[in-house]
């Protein structure tokens, strides 16, 4: 599974961005999308359409964590979401992996259109490569909890602006851990 | 006086004397001045010191007597015994924390704080512009209260940082050094 | 004076009446005299300047200000001589056991040689006639409160630690007090007296 975690402010300006990769089955961490690298944008552009759909998630429960809110099936990208009571949103895109057989070598840009045999697969394995099941959701939930607490320890920090890009590598650290930790 | 007897001293009145207040509030007090120095200042950051050494200064002029009025300890002997009571009394009364007392010069007129927790530095990440990690003290705040307190008591003394946790050292040091007894002023001779 | 009333109204003091009347006040003061008999609290900055008078219950002449003036330069010269004069023993001894004993004053004038160079020893510290004493208390850092009380009256320590932590708190730390001028600070007139009204 690879992910791409982003932070947007109340205004929708993205303050914090990273890619990596699953730690659990054996995973090294390492964020394999199906774009080519000259393509990095595209986890972008997908997260931000599932804005939308955040905010029409929001008012339907009071909690912070809204769960998998999202899928753009052409690239097999699910997005779950969390928001601070501030207005900030914790985007999480998750993209399980291409198994082999599906789609074989073809790591480019055809896979954007059309992988649809790889999704079915991937969510019978385990957790780590099923997005929508009740384990991820829980390990999501974790996750953005504690990025959560890290962000507010942060956002303390007296030369921090509100809105302002997150530039700490302190945070960028624990937010790798806790990757590492749950995802 | 013994360290331990400082300790206690301090423990005691830490306990029944003090009037607590939310840690974060003070955190996040100081460290907004801090940022705003450096905003006013344009990151000037040894104006900045400078400004929170002379603020320091101010504090410890005042917050003397209250230490003195709370402790109720009498002179110390010697600069030994002050380092002891500053580092066990005073920062514990003040900032519940208690730095080690350490790297005496053998003249015994130089020592160093090593302070293992900081409640003025908690959440900051000092300023990444390349310099603020080279020119900032951020807890400069502190010598300027040590300076002025001690000030008040006839001991003139110089401190500084000379390392900061922020910045990336393993601890928080400050180099605190005697430069001498402010001799007693007489009243003007009026014969 | 409109604030030496104030605190009548809720300590609930014995004598609640009576106070505009100057024979009556005395009277009632008169009867606490075996507990504690404060009259009067100056203050005088460590250059010898009166920077605080205050007349707690009636019992001593009033001065005029200019009088206040003078007293507090005069005892301030008296202590600053009756320092100097302190005898000094040869620099043997110097681990001193009178350091950092919690809630007395500076050692007092028995013989002992100075523990550092440039620390004083203490000046006047009681003063006293047949019908008051006046103890002076200084400050580490060398501000001294002289406290006006009956000669009968026992731990005037107490009191004085109390006006000590009371003038750390509400002059010292008011931020627009400026150091060594005259204090005016309301809190800190009214604490006092309150204080003082509460435990008489």
């Amino acid at each position: 599974m690879s992910y791409y975690f982003t932070i947007l402010s109340p205004t929708d300006t993205p303050i914090f961005n990273i890619a990596f990769g699953t730690s659990k089955g054996g995973g090294d961490g390492i964020a394999r999308f199906r774009f080519p690298d000259t393509a990095q944008y595209m986890n972008q552009f997908i997260i931000h359409s599932s804005l939308d759909i955040v905010e029409e998630a929001q008012w339907t429960n009071g909690g912070m964590y809204l769960k998998h809110v999202d899928t753009y099936p052409p690239a097999a990208a699910y997005i779950s979401a969390f928001l601070t009571p501030s207005g900030a949103r914790f985007l999480l895109l998750h993209q399980p992996p291409q198994l082999p057989n599906s789609n074989t070598g073809s790591l480019g840009s055809s896979s954007l259109l059309g992988p649809g045999g790889s999704t079915t697969r991937a969510s019978s394995s385990s957790i780590a490569a099923n997005p929508t099941s009740p384990q991820t959701e829980e390990a999501v939930r974790q996750f953005m909890n504690e990025i959560y607490e890290s962000f507010v320890k942060t956002a303390m920090s007296p030369f921090y602006k509100q809105g302002m890009e997150i530039r700490s590598p302190v945070f960028r650290t624990k937010v790798t851990a806790a990757g590492k930790k749950w995802l | 006086m013994s360290t331990n007897k400082a300790s206690r001293i301090g423990e005691e009145i830490w306990k029944t004397r003090v009037d607590k207040v939310n840690a974060e509030l003070v955190t996040l007090t100081y460290g907004t001045i801090v940022a705003q120095l450096c905003q006013d200042y344009n990151s000037d950051y040894q104006e900045v010191n400078k400004q929170l050494d002379k603020m320091g200064y101010n504090i410890g002029m005042r917050l003397i007597e209250d230490f003195l009025a709370k402790s109720g300890v009498g002179r110390c002997a010697n600069f030994r015994e002050t380092a002891d009571m500053i580092a066990k009394v005073g920062f514990k009364i003040f900032l519940n924390v208690a730095p080690t007392v350490t790297n005496w010069t053998s003249d015994n007129n130089q020592f160093s704080l090593i302070f293992d927790d900081n409640p003025l530095a908690d959440f900051v990440e000092l300023p990444d512009d390349g310099r603020a990690q080279d020119e900032l003290w951020f807890s400069n705040i502190l010598c300027g209260v040590l300076r002025g307190s001690l000030e008040m008591v006839q001991v003139q003394i110089e401190a500084h940082f000379v390392s900061d946790v922020l910045r990336g050292d393993d601890t928080t040091e400050m180099r605190v050094s005697l430069v001498r007894y402010i001799e007693d002023e007489m009243p003007p001779e009026e014969e | 004076m409109s604030i030496l009333n104030l605190p009548l109204e809720f300590t609930g003091a014995p004598h609640n009446c009576g106070r505009h009347s100057p024979q009556n006040t005395f009277s009632s003061s008169h009867a606490q005299l075996s507990i504690m008999t404060v009259f009067s609290l100056i203050i005088i900055n460590k250059a010898g300047g009166l920077i605080y008078q205050r007349e707690f219950q009636p019992g001593l002449r009033k001065l005029s200000t200019n009088d206040y003036l003078v007293l507090a330069g005069t005892f301030h010269g008296v202590h600053a001589i009756t320092r100097t004069i302190t005898p000094r023993l040869p620099l043997q001894n110097t681990a001193s056991p009178v350091v950092a004993s919690p809630g007395t004053n500076a050692p007092t004038t028995s013989g002992y040689s100075y523990p550092n160079p440039g620390v004083p020893a203490s000046g006047l510290e009681y003063l006293e006639t047949e019908k008051f004493r006046l103890t002076c208390f200084q400050t580490l850092t060398g501000t001294k409160f002289l406290l006006f009380t009956d000669p009968m009256t026992g731990s005037v320590e107490t009191v004085m630690n109390k006006i000590y932590e009371l003038y750390a708190d509400y002059v010292m730390k008011n931020p627009f007090y400026q150091l060594e001028m005259p204090v005016r600070c309301e809190a800190f007139d009214r604490h006092l007296a309150a204080w003082l009204r509460g435990r008489t």
